[in-house]
């Protein structure tokens, strides 16, 4: 790609411009900030589950040498704790604090911090600390927390019950389904009770922090690497109780982020605070362990769900109870993505009739908010499991089911029971391509001859929809979600007529930089060579109250598309004074300002007009100088993605090992920036939702509170070698909601993965009569259903 | 994850190293690959006051073959891994290797610290059971001689080295022109530390077994499996001999719990694995192995 191009950038697979950098080694990451005199600053962490603090004695540890501070929960009077963005109805207040006030609820919560020289002396001076912790009963799973007489985590609540939201079954226009009536009509009631595992983004580079305090100017410089730098600046001043004005947070590049950097954090004021009071730049790298305890988690629920189905295969009416695990506090999102998973659990299927509650519910863990995924995953895997279910009790195959409940192409927009609005689409033919792509019908010949040797295969299909590019304002409102959907952007045309773009979003790896700048190429139709991507500085970028996520370059990409609208035109207006034209007569394209049927005589570049736009010799009447617009553009409805995946498994019945054959994905993002990008996505997104599937579990000592899987030697990321080989198939059904018809796709490929895996190993043990209902599939588990079925 | 403050030296000859380790007697750990130390140090969970890094004594490292094998300890398990003297005469330490960690953690781990760790999930303690290996163990006041059983059996993270004692060198006696063998590991990832593995090692006498030695690991500690050994001389090679040694098997093994499996499922695991690592080993005897 080193020819220019002015067309056409929307759809090709340009080369990822952050690569140069970062595989040379010469991106700079929070722990390449080190500014000159910087402290290091370490966090004491509960080691119990649930303990009062009764007293903390720093003095041996302020009489080290090296030591600067020592912060506890009394130094920070006056000093607030960040808010939960989403505060449903009924919610009780028990977000997170920057130090356990009195009690420490989960093992790894920050109990005090030090600030020394060195980390080395920081480490040693934590363990200087005395804390007399009165350790008291804990509770780690989410029915016992329910139970009469289990311990109260936050006191003021009463009991362990955050929240109770009940999904009532009305569409967004109101209309309300007759689930008693599903229920009577069924012929037969589907139950599925489900474990979805605890787990979490694990970014390969820990959250990490440079705070540094200027005395003289009062202003705070943050390094840091947060999703959404606004919104951190915006709690961080009312926390701290300084203006706004005075922080600037600035982003490196970031190894990682997943979700789990979109919230804020107790370092993020811990180390901010440290800076000011000792004036001196302070800061800390999450170290893993650290990374483990205490960034948070995700995904655990309890499910449970019953399906009325005719025998026909119609699927009439679904209801069901989700308890969301939510650790000892709210975390930034609330129980925001158990509500996701409650308005999503009908999936692609015409169910009119749903009723659900969603419980948050306390528990003496770390809190489970942010991840990739935010609760469409756990929704996906109760329907897709009951759908099989229901096939399997009907004798119907799984496939067929899914085919003949499924929304048609033509019922669009469709109004579903959960609440959301799905724009466009066509499940049925994703479904089609994926079973093709498989050779499905082989497939189960192929299956049925192994079977007959002793190879247990099997198949699994899971449909999922991803309600993305979240999302308009006013609809969060109504949400009770406390922040904007909107993304900014703003474009200046310099004297030369290159172009600069400034986002509030944060790429973190799924090259935002690159997607933005080739929406800005081919919308301006000059060469990406000739567009900057500007982000990762307050200072300079648009407001942000929602920020980066993996599923919102389609927002930030229309309001690049209307900022450059109004330059364009702004463009036309001084390149018709300038050719002595009407601006009727007058249009942009290919990067030029041309009388329309004159372009060959009577043209300008976009530079020529840029020139004249700056020097403002010749501004048409109502103009004024200069080239740039900022837009800020809040989405009119949601995108709705979708697909189907298959995957083909063998499982050992010995062992209870699962091995690859295959695995297909079929998706819809709407119209696709860059294939290359989008497969990227795919892939990583997919081995994340894999890994949560086989591998990557928070396991929690029932008897001790204790965290296990607190080293990656325990809690274990999948590498390539565990992952199936990929086929990644697409369907382009342009959404209607946005300009461009894009879709967020960057967390769908996670969405149906469990489901599928379960399904799968389901299918090849279907003689056994095991059914796979709980996350992740390892080998003891399943061998433990084998063993129990007698297989 | 910074250790905790240790003073360190850097020897460059086994008598140096042996003088520092009488000097600091149980106060003084041996770092060799670092690979399961240096966690250890990071974690604070190990907090020696002093490092002796025998990194620097060449004379640690060599292969040396004559039909039986000479390792130096402190040879690295890439080197093992990659070595032909070893691949020819001891394949099943070949692939045994070939299990530990990653290639970055290999290029660093060194077969005697693998085996002076004595982690009960690793490969090297149960593989040289069951090779019926002996080292040679040196301190300031001489040397002596150990068999792996005397240095790791039974033993749980620790061996019967003295704290003045460092491991110099491994040996493996040659196999026996009718032996074969087997090795079955199952790991959550190709890498991880076991569930469960079995080494075996049969020799056979026609189609009949003559002797077979079986090392065990993913338990409590490394472990021979006798009971199963023993049900094994003399029986014909095939599936019944093999469920007969697997059964055995299970219900000697040592076995342990953790986060990725339970007692019971390791126990199972140690039956299908000696069966199926007796299948590989009888089927490859007669030096056609690898």
């Amino acid at each position: 790609m080193t020819a220019t191009q002015s067309t056409g950038w929307i759809g090709v697979s340009a080369p990822r411009r952050e690569d140069a950098l970062l595989i040379r080694g010469r991106g700079r990451f929070i722990a390449d900030v080190s500014p000159a005199g910087a402290l290091h600053l370490a966090v004491l962490r509960s080691p119990f589950a649930h303990a009062r603090i009764n007293g903390v004695d720093t003095s041996a540890a302020e009489s080290l040498p090296g030591v600067h501070g020592v912060i506890t929960a009394d130094d920070l009077e006056g000093i607030g704790a960040f808010p939960t963005v989403w505060r449903l109805p009924g919610q009780k207040e028990c977000h997170t604090p920057a130090l356990a006030p009195g009690k420490a609820r989960y093992v790894g919560e920050p109990v005090a911090a030090v600030i020394a020289d060195s980390r080395y002396i920081a480490e040693d001076a934590l363990d200087l600390i005395e804390v007399d912790y009165e350790v008291l009963d804990h509770v780690v799973d989410v029915e016992a927390a329910l139970a009469e007489d289990a311990p109260v985590i936050n006191e003021h609540m009463g009991d362990n019950v955050i929240i109770e939201y009940t999904f009532p079954g009305i569409n967004a226009l109101g209309v309300a389904g007759d689930l008693d009536g599903a229920f009577a009509e069924a012929d037969e009631v589907i139950t599925g009770r489900f474990r979805i595992g605890r787990y979490s983004g694990v970014p390969l580079e820990t959250r990490g922090l440079v705070a540094d305090w200027d005395d003289l100017r009062q202003t705070l410089t943050l390094h840091s690497e947060s999703q959404v730098a606004h919104l951190l600046r915006t709690e961080l001043a009312a926390a701290l109780g300084i203006p706004e004005t005075s922080i600037r947070i600035l982003t490196p590049n970031i190894g990682g982020a997943f979700g789990n950097k979109w919230d804020r954090y107790p370092e993020d004021i811990l180390v901010s605070l440290a800076s000011m009071r000792l004036g001196r730049p302070v800061k800390w790298i999450e170290d893993r362990r650290e990374s483990l305890q205490a960034t948070v988690h995700g995904r655990q629920q309890l499910q449970e769900w019953q399906l009325a189905v005719r025998s026909d295969g119609a699927l009439l009416g679904l209801k069901g109870r989700v308890l969301s695990d939510q650790g000892a506090h709210l975390h930034s999102v609330g129980i925001g993505p158990a509500w996701v998973t409650g308005a999503a659990a009908v999936n692609q299927y015409k169910i009119a009739n749903y009723h659900c509650d969603v419980l948050g519910v306390a528990t003496n863990k770390t809190p489970n908010s942010t991840f990739r995924g935010f609760g469409g995953p756990e929704a996906m895997f109760g329907i897709e499991r009951m759908v099989d279910k229901a096939a399997r009790k009907l004798g119907i195959d799984p496939a067929e089911i899914r085919r003949m409940n499924m929304i048609g192409a033509d019922e669009f927009p469709y109004f579903s029971p959960g609440g959301a609005v799905y724009d466009s689409g066509n499940y049925p033919t994703a479904l089609a391509k994926a079973l093709e792509a498989v050779e499905y019908d082989r497939l189960r010949e192929e299956q049925a001859a192994l079977r007959e040797q002793g190879v247990r295969r099997g198949i699994g299909i899971g449909s999922y929809i991803h309600v993305s590019g979240f999302g308009p304002s006013a609809i969060l409102g109504m949400l009770d979600y406390y922040t904007g959907g909107y993304e900014g952007s703003t474009v200046k045309i310099d004297p030369h007529g290159r172009a600069t773009l400034y986002t509030g979003m944060i790429p973190m790896g799924q090259g935002t930089e690159t997607t933005l700048a080739q929406v800005a190429a081919d919308h301006l139709e000059i060469d990406i060579a000739n567009v900057r991507v500007v982000w990762g500085d307050t200072d300079q970028t648009p407001y942000t109250g929602f920020g980066s996520a993996g599923s919102r370059s389609n927002v930030a990409a229309v309001a690049v598309i209307k900022a450059i609208e109004e330059i364009k035109a702004k463009a036309v207006r001084i390149g018709a004074g300038l050719l002595e034209a009407d601006p009727e007569d007058v249009a942009y394209g290919d990067g030029r300002i041309s009388v329309k049927g004159a372009e060959e005589m009577r043209s300008l570049t976009l530079a020529e007009v840029a020139q004249q736009a700056y020097w403002g010799h010749k501004i048409p009447e109502g103009d004024q100088p200069g080239l740039e617009a900022t837009y800020v553009y809040d989405p009119a409805n949601f995108t709705t993605a979708y697909g189907t995946h298959v995957a083909v498994v063998d499982v050992d019945v010995q062992t209870g090992k699962i091995d690859w054959v295959k695995y297909v994905v079929v998706d819809d993002a709407g119209t696709i920036i860059n294939p290359l990008l989008v497969e990227g996505q795919i892939h990583g997104a997919l081995a994340q939702g894999l890994g949560g599937a086989i591998l990557e579990e928070f396991v929690y000592d029932e008897e001790t509170g204790q965290l296990l899987s607190s080293s990656l030697m325990d809690y274990l990321l999948p590498s390539f070698t565990d992952l199936p080989d990929f086929e990644i198939h697409h369907l382009e059904t342009p959404s209607p909601h946005t300009e461009g018809g894009f879709k967020g796709m960057g967390e769908a490929g996670c969405f149906p993965a469990g489901a599928v895996v379960a399904n799968a190993v389901t299918d090849a043990l279907s003689d056994l009569g095991i059914e796979v209902d709980e996350t992740p599939v390892t080998p003891a588990r399943l061998w433990g259903l084998i063993n129990a079925a007698g297989g | 994850m910074k250790p905790a403050v240790f003073s360190y030296s850097a020897p460059e000859s086994i008598e140096e190293a042996l003088g520092l380790l009488a000097e600091h007697g149980s106060e003084a750990k041996v770092l060799a690959g670092g690979q399961s130390l240096v966690p250890l140090l990071n974690f604070r969970l190990a907090r020696p006051a002093h490092i002796v890094d025998i990194n620097g004594i060449g004379e640690l490292s060599y292969i040396s073959s004559n039909g039986s094998l000479r390792l130096g300890a402190l040879t690295r398990l890439t080197a093992v891994e990659e070595s032909g003297d070893v691949s020819s005469g001891h394949p099943i330490i070949t692939r045994a290797v070939s299990h530990i960690g990653h290639r970055a953690i290999r290029n660093r781990g060194t077969i005697g610290g693998s085996l002076a760790h004595n982690d009960p999930a690793a490969e090297t303690p149960a593989l040289l059971l069951a090779l019926d290996s002996e080292v040679t163990a040196r301190s300031a006041g001489g040397e002596r001689t150990l068999s792996a059983q005397e240095l790791v059996g039974d033993r749980f993270f620790e061996t019967s080295l003295g704290d003045d004692e460092l491991l110099t060198e491994i040996r493996i006696p040659a196999l026996a022109a009718s032996s074969g063998w087997g090795f079955q590991e199952l790991s959550r990832r190709h890498g991880d530390f076991a569930l469960a593995g079995v080494a075996a090692v049969v020799t056979m006498d026609g189609g009949a077994i003559s002797s077979a030695a079986l090392g065990a690991f993913g338990g409590a500690y490394a472990a021979r499996l006798p009971e199963a050994e023993a049900a094994l001389v003399g029986a014909e090679a095939g599936e019944a001999a093999f469920a007969a040694a697997g059964e055995r098997a299970a219900a000697e093994f040592p076995t342990t719990s953790d986060v990725h499996g339970s007692e019971e499922y390791r126990r199972h695991l140690i039956g299908v694995l000696t069966g199926r690592a007796l299948a590989e080993a009888t089927s490859n005897t007669g030096g056609e192995n690898g």
